[in-house]
């Protein structure tokens, strides 16, 4: 499959995101440092004592420079020192963070295309039965109710509720206590981001399935007497996933639009979080690097669904 | 050698219904016939006469909406259309295999040729399991695909059209089956890629002695290929005998409209192509009597009131049609031999009786109207 044409492509496009990061980069840099107010605006400095704050931190250059003197950093991933927490590197904290919502968008992203595929094939299956009709519903539920809304929801029957009616036997515990966190607490915040979009993947499952049984080809793979089973799985729903695998770049999309505010109602210390805490504080450093860190994540995730495309039809070839 | 008297696949009175929002549609109406070991046997109609239908409905392949609705269809002594589901899978692609019309859109487009050639192999035991791979190959020669060691790897879209119903062939072939059901194969492909498919299909005949249906449109393809022929109209089979009898001396007005409407090699250039009046009628709700009634330029009064049935031609019993008038009846009474004007009843001057007329009117099948028609054919 990976053909010398197939690896140039790849090449491409890993330049073309390059290229799409630092654009990114640049806007937000000279966007977020536009702002109105500094992030020294907290600390009771005053004239001189600002301006010589300023200073040590190179935010008095005029903004082409400050850029130029961020971006040298940058390509050799350091992203500089936080301006809130004095000092500190941020490319640590940043990473740290990175793989933290990498875990809960990659949960989430299982659950979506996992539990969508899956229902979505058991929809088809059952076609205009009781099945299909919950399963349908759910969907339509899954994709109208917004992820935050799902989360307060669940905040409260898991967090709240079940604490109370288990006495604190079983619940789920708000507060994320160590960095990484463990498997039960990305469970609900993953369920909560996942849902949404599963309910689309359901729903495009099915009506791919529906469409792709009625196909010449399955009735072949019915005539040469193959299982049932193995019509459906092998020769169905392959074709299927063609049309899912097209919507997994902007569902990936989603996904992380959706984590940053999964992230702040559970408290869970990953880059979504951050960014929104970044820009409220001005922390420009820890701002610009998310920022960046989201454009390089979006435009490999869509070459990696390209690449999926192209894996799961022969007829797509780069 | 194969016995060509005795049948390998019976079927007696078969009805395969669609259930549509607009009412039941009788794709199938009483069809039974036999299939003889190491037979070639044509099926020829019109698009939607039931061909199709008929021969899914033996592997119990209709879908959705249709419902096989009566009859049997015997295969070693086993009605296939009430033997468990898993058992009839292991008589589909081993025992009767099917190849398609369209090669391209019954061939999976995700997997590679081979895969879905060897798939066939795994899925029935009829080849060791270690003996598959190269059985692939092999099968992808006998049926003349070049470079088959290497094509096999390709995907459909790799493939031309002829090698695509190839390799649909050495699919169906591969398990060495004793029936295989061919629905119009050569329809999607040009001509000189159909002269090679049928040239295949003989060859696959005659030196295995597996019988073949054949179904099609194309009489030339029939006439070419197969010992027997049955025709069909609106669902039923209205004409059957040996390729000889149909061709030489049909009985049904509707197989005699068909040979006429053949063109030949050997007629003027400026005479026009003879086609039959009209279209198929409506399987909801089609015509009382002969079914062929609005059509049929040798229809009686009996036509419009009485169904005939299918019974013998003069002293062969193995040509038999369902028709009132027959055409040795048009030929001495009716001058079907220099008849041109082939509209319905012009032969015979029987219009449709009045109340028919009416109640046609009111169902929006109107009889044609002679002079219109008349302008039409004239411009």
């Amino acid at each position: 499959m990976l053909t010398r044409g197939t690896l140039i492509y790849i090449g491409q496009r890993l330049l073309l995101i390059a290229f799409t990061v630092l654009a990114v980069s640049f806007a937000v840099f000279a966007a977020l440092h536009s702002l109105p107010g500094n992030p020294f605006v907290n600390e009771k400095l005053h004239g001189a004592e600002l301006a010589a704050q300023m200073h040590l931190y190179g935010l008095d250059l005029p903004i082409p420079i400050q850029y130029w003197n961020w971006l040298k950093g940058a390509i050799h991933g350091d992203f500089g020192v936080s301006l809130a927490i004095l000092n500190e590197p941020i490319s640590p904290i940043v990473f740290r963070e990175f793989s933290v919502s990498l875990m809960l968008g990659g949960a989430a992203l299982l659950i979506t295309l996992g539990l969508g595929t899956v229902l979505g094939v058991i929809a088809a299956a059952r076609q205009n039965t009781w099945v299909d009709y919950t399963l349908t519903t759910f969907a339509v539920i899954g994709y109208s109710v917004p992820s935050f809304v799902l989360a307060s929801v669940f905040i409260l029957v898991f967090g709240v509720w079940l604490f109370n009616v288990t006495h604190g036997a079983f619940y789920y515990p708000l507060n994320w206590t160590g960095t990484y966190g463990t498997i039960e607490e990305l469970s609900i915040p993953a369920i909560a981001l996942g849902l949404y979009t599963s309910g689309q993947v359901t729903r495009i499952t099915r009506a791919a399935m529906l469409d792709v049984i009625q196909q010449d080809y399955i009735r072949t793979a019915r005539a040469k007497g193959l299982r049932q089973r193995i019509v459906i799985l092998r020769h169905a729903f392959r074709n299927a996933l063609i049309p899912v695998v097209s919507i997994a770049g902007p569902l990936i999309i989603t996904i992380i639009v959706g984590s940053v505010v999964i992230e702040n109602l559970f408290g869970i210390p990953g880059l979504g979080k951050e960014f929104v805490e970044s820009i409220l504080r001005h922390d420009y450093n820890i701002a610009i690097a998310v920022f960046t860190l989201y454009a390089a994540l979006i435009g490999v995730a869509n070459l990696l669904v390209d690449i999926a495309y192209a894996a799961i039809d022969p007829r797509i070839r780069y | 050698m194969p016995d060509i008297t005795k049948p390998i696949l019976e079927v007696k009175n078969l009805r395969t219904s669609f259930f549509t929002d607009d009412g039941e549609v009788k794709a199938v109406r009483d069809v039974s016939f036999d299939l003889y070991e190491g037979e070639t046997l044509g099926i020829v109609g019109e698009s939607g006469c039931g061909k199709s239908v008929t021969v899914m409905s033996i592997l119990g392949l209709v879908q959705r909406l249709g419902k096989i609705t009566g009859g049997q269809v015997l295969f070693r002594g086993k009605d296939l259309t009430k033997i468990p589901a898993d058992e009839l899978r292991h008589v589909r692609g081993r025992d009767i295999a099917m190849i398609f019309q369209d090669p391209l859109s019954s061939l999976n487009p995700v997997l590679s040729v081979g895969y879905q050639i060897d798939e066939a192999m795994y899925a029935h035991d009829v080849i060791k399991h270690d003996d598959i791979r190269a059985r692939g190959v092999d099968l992808l020669e006998e049926v003349r695909v070049p470079d088959a060691s290497r094509r096999i790897k390709d995907y459909p879209h790799q493939f031309s059209g002829g090698m695509r119903q190839r390799a649909m062939i050495a699919m169906g072939l591969s398990n060495k089956p004793k029936v295989l059901i061919a629905d119009e194969p050569t329809t999607a492909l040009d001509v000189t890629v159909q002269a090679q498919i049928l040239e295949l299909l003989r060859d696959l005949n005659q030196n295995t002695g597996t019988s073949i249906i054949l179904i099609t449109h194309n009489l030339g393809v029939v006439a070419g290929l197969c010992q027997r022929v049955i025709v069909m109209y609106a669902g039923e089979i209205v004409e059957e005998g040996t390729a000889e009898q149909i061709f030489e001396n049909p009985q049904h007005p509707y197989t005699w409209s068909l040979l006429r409407s053949m063109p030949r090699v050997d007629t003027s250039r400026r005479e026009r192509l003879k086609s039959i009046e009209g279209l198929p009628p409506d399987l909801i709700a089609p015509p009382p009597g002969c079914k062929f009634n609005p059509r049929c330029p040798f229809r009686i009064e009996q036509c419009f009131s009485d169904d005939p049935t299918l019974e013998t031609v003069g002293d062969d019993d193995r040509h038999i049609a369902k028709c009132w008038v027959r055409m040795k009846r048009a030929y001495a009474e009716m001058g079907a031999a220099t008849l041109t004007d082939t509209r319905p009843g012009a032969a015979s001057g029987v219009r449709p009786p009045k109340t028919l007329v009416e109640k046609l009117e009111d169902s929006r099948e109107i009889e044609p109207d002679t002079e219109a028609v008349g302008d039409l054919r004239g411009s």
